[in-house]
């Protein structure tokens, strides 16, 4: 039974997903640190993870999908004179979804394992 | 390596760079005036250039840091004021090269840039907070 509330495949993605947006609050940081650092290429979640994650979550087995890592973005294209391509609007706007998405992670996590206290002692925690 | 707070190493970087950026321009707005400088000649600008680095937790982030800093050569206006004691023998007298408004754009920028970052770790402490109550 606790077996098949932990290897629930929404519980196994969001796992991945809170790794993700964590390692994506990174991207994000830095290229708000570098804001002003003239020839300064953003970088943001690799594209390697969110295909491998999306084929794997259709296929049902999560297990193959690669840790989160960060790369530079190729998609971003305005570019300023001196190189630096970070729209501080656009990262600051990413940063507050990319935190919301975690909080929804998180309760969703806590969630399941409320579910499953529930279980166990037959009353909801609180 | 993750960190409970993520990016913190980074956004520390850039929260110290712009801390030496505020500092260089206020070194420059408080000698605006000044006609004798440590060498003996007029004060000369100084500007910040900043460099990213890869950060060392290999996360793949970007770190900031000065590179240099180094002195705006252009030179400054000369006004006509026989009496200063640093004036030539035509009683011209060599400015320094400041721009209080140019300044006062680059404080504005450095410290919104600081603020930006302020925002980043105020976002990154409450999404450790949150992963804290977990499964409560």
């Amino acid at each position: 039974m606790i077996e098949s509330l932990f290897s629930n495949p929404n519980y196994e993605a969001s796992k991945l997903l809170l790794d993700a947006t964590a390692a994506r609050h990174e991207a994000l940081a830095s290229n708000i640190a570098n804001v002003e650092t003239p020839g300064y290429k953003r970088v943001d979640l690799s594209k390697n993870f969110s295909d491998a994650f999306s084929a794997q979550l259709k296929a049902g087995d999560l297990s193959s999908v690669p840790a989160p890592s960060i790369q530079q973005d190729p998609t971003a294209t305005t570019e300023r004179q001196d190189g630096n391509n970070v729209q501080i609007d656009k990262e600051l706007m990413d940063m507050s979804s990319n935190s919301l998405q975690y909080d929804t992670l998180t309760e969703f996590v806590s969630g399941s394992l409320k579910q499953l206290q529930m279980a166990i002692t037959g009353r909801s925690s609180m | 390596m993750m960190n409970l707070i993520s990016g913190v190493n980074v956004t520390a970087s850039a929260l110290s760079a712009e801390q030496v950026r505020m500092d260089v321009v206020a070194e420059n707005i408080a000698n605006a005036y000044t006609t004798h400088g440590t060498d003996g000649t007029a004060y000369k600008r100084k500007v910040v250039s900043f460099e990213s680095m890869l950060d060392p937790t290999g996360t793949g982030a970007q770190s900031v840091k000065v590179s240099q800093i180094s002195t705006d050569s252009t030179p400054g206006p000369a006004i006509y004021d026989p009496g200063n004691p640093d004036a030539n023998k035509d009683g011209m007298v060599q400015m320094p090269n400041v721009n209080l408004s140019t300044e006062m754009v680059d404080l504005m920028t450095a410290s919104r840039a600081y603020e930006a970052n302020l925002a980043v770790i105020r976002n990154a402490r409450q999404m450790a907070a949150k992963a804290l109550t977990i499964g409560h």
